[in-house]
């Protein structure tokens, strides 16, 4: 049942980012054909790729982590049991949950001190610390998303 | 302990990490960590993972990356695969092995608009597998020659390898690609060939198939392809569009052509989508983990230490490229190509540029960067990890994954013959940015 809930939201955070992606698409093309029929493209698009790139790549990372599309090098355990490869595997994604947790504590901090010095982008003078609101909670889903794939590789084994 | 001693204790242990199967990137990410608290203490690293994760994921030469990945996504979609194998097949089948050349020229196509090798092998395989087993070609020649084929997906631009060195080494894209093109265009030429010498010494192995017949749909289909690498390749050679923007709009053309070939409702967008966003995060993964890593590497000094001593060594030039390729080849057999180049160029590529080769400083970085990525490809057909072979077998599970390794022989001989010719003629890969400039 959480598995299942996880993995909706996941998905759902994944499709939201791969809509961010459709954005940047259309804007870019749109700000393309504007600079070549007006000769003037939309203003700060380069910046407003640069922020939705990062957004979407974050809420990618629990979604790969969940359908198990990080790469890894299984050659070398070949010749363990499956309960051992299942432990390295779940040693890794709870590392990996740790990390994730690490980062969403830091770029929480990082976000508030972009906040305090009013941080702003060179174009538009956008504040950069909202791209954090949906980046922190990403990484938040990531760790757990983490601890889930280890449960899992510890009770199933290898993926 | 000397920057080199602490350097290699970084890569032993990623390199442990990762054979204990902690994710590539993890791995980079982990030792990474590790290095730059050991070197520059606990408090600076906390400090820069406040933001450096942030910026890292939002520089605007990266966002060509996921751009990248959604064209190719769209265009398997589009189902330009078996457009681009039918024309191929058309003017090919009707010879001895023609139909394991035609597979070879659609891959090279595809590889064309999507820049990646996997998804090329893998979209390739289910369109041309089918046919070379309706024909009779051996498992070996028909796996093999797709298993290599689908390594034109990374060779011919756009390439998300080639992107990468480009931003590390500071060339520009666009050259890059078009450098890239020629090389690209002997792979395809050198494995139609080896396919060639296969079937004269075999010919059972792949019998002259039917003359085919080419359906208007698919030879359109095709030549849209040829119209959006020149539009989105030409456009960022030319500088009419930065690299994002090309790949925006070969994205935008390619979902096109999948929505009007009625392939793409909400079902199919949202496939495109997650597939895109899976691989995006992946590699992102493994850039965000390389840049820990280098960071620490570059706090132990060990790149600028390693080009000293091998410019005090007194080494010819060539033969310091050669074990370099060497390094590469035996790398490949066990890493995935875009991991290997995040890690090594920070370290070779002073060297390569502290050498002389006899050009320029910026022809040599190309050469180079064109070189590095034919060898680390090749390491996607190489046991024991040889992921476009697994692909490629898990399509032809009747098929026995040691036939599929003996298939691919004669096109890793293909390559190592390419390669050598590279070196020796650095005018081979020069020659268009040459004339284009």
């Amino acid at each position: 049942m959480f598995g299942r809930i996880l993995t909706q939201v996941c998905r759902v955070l994944a499709l939201a980012g791969g809509a961010v992606l459709l954005g940047i698409v259309g804007l870019t093309v749109v700000s393309i054909a504007l600079r070549e029929l007006t000769g003037q493209p939309i203003p700060g698009d380069y910046e407003l790729v640069e922020v939705g790139c990062a957004v979407a790549v974050f809420a990618f990372l629990p979604y790969c982590q969940l359908s198990g599309g990080n790469v890894f090098v299984g050659f070398a355990t070949a010749w363990a049991p499956g309960w051992l490869q299942g432990l390295l595997d779940a040693t890794a994604q709870v590392a990996y949950a740790g990390i994730a947790a690490l980062l969403a504590w830091r770029l929480t901090l990082g976000g508030m001190d972009l906040h305090t010095y009013g941080e702003t982008t060179m174009v538009l003078g956008m504040p950069v610390w909202p791209a954090f609101l949906p980046i922190v909670p990403s990484l938040a889903l990531l760790s757990v998303a983490c601890l889930y794939t280890a449960a899992v590789s510890l009770r199933k084994g290898p993926a | 302990m000397s920057g080199v001693e602490v350097g290699i204790g970084l890569f032993v242990l990623m390199l442990a990490l990762i054979a204990l199967r902690v994710p590539v990137g993890l791995g980079m990410l982990i030792a990474g960590m590790i290095g730059y608290a050991a070197l520059n203490g606990w408090y600076p690293l906390i400090n820069y993972l406040k933001t450096a994760p942030y910026y890292r994921f939002s520089t605007y030469e990266l966002s060509v990356i996921p751009l990248f990945l959604l064209m190719g996504q769209f265009a398997t979609k589009a189902g330009l695969s078996r457009a681009l194998f039918e024309t191929a097949n058309h003017f090919l089948g009707h010879m001895r092995g023609g139909v394991a050349m035609a597979a070879v020229g659609g891959c090279g196509a595809f590889g064309a608009i999507c820049g990646s090798s996997l998804a090329t092998a893998a979209t390739m395989g289910q369109v041309a597998l089918p046919e070379m087993r309706r024909y009779g070609y051996s498992g070996a020649l028909a796996t093999g020659s797709l298993a290599a084929g689908g390594t034109l997906g990374i060779l011919i631009p756009p390439s998300v390898v080639l992107v990468i060195y480009a931003i590390l080494t500071e060339q520009s894209i666009g050259t890059m690609f078009v450098a890239a093109v020629i090389p690209g265009i002997l792979a395809a030429l050198g494995y139609m060939l080896a396919i060639a010498i296969h079937v004269r010494r075999h010919p059972d192995a792949g019998p002259a198939a039917p003359r085919q017949a080419l359906s208007r749909a698919s030879l359109l289909n095709a030549l849209a392809v040829g119209v959006i690498f020149v539009l989105v390749i030409g456009g960022i050679y030319t500088g009419r569009f930065t690299p994002t923007e090309g790949a925006a709009v070969g994205a935008f053309l390619t979902a096109v052509m999948a929505f009007v070939a009625g392939r793409m409702r909400a079902k199919g967008l949202i496939e495109c989508l997650l597939g895109a966003a899976s691989q995006s995060a992946m590699i992102f993964l493994i850039l965000f983990g390389a840049e820990v890593f280098n960071a620490a590497l570059a706090l132990s000094r060990m790149p600028q230490e390693a080009a000293a001593a091998v410019a005090a060594s007194g080494w010819s030039p060539m033969l310091v490229l050669a074990a370099m390729l060497l390094l590469y080849l035996a790398f490949g057999c066990v890493m995935d190509s875009l991991s290997m180049i995040l890690l090594t160029i920070p370290i070779f590529f002073p060297v390569i540029s502290a050498l002389d080769f006899g050009m320029g400083p910026e022809e040599t970085a190309i050469w180079f960067g064109v070189l590095a990525l034919i060898v680390v490809e090749v390491g996607l057909i190489t046991p024991p990890v040889g992921l476009n072979v697994f692909i490629i077998n898990g399509l032809a599970p009747d098929i026995p994954i040691t036939q599929t390794y003996r298939g691919v022989l004669p096109f890793l001989a293909s390559d190592i013959v390419r390669v050598v010719l590279l070196v020796a003629f650095p005018a081979i890969t020069l020659a268009l940015p040459r004339l284009l400039q």
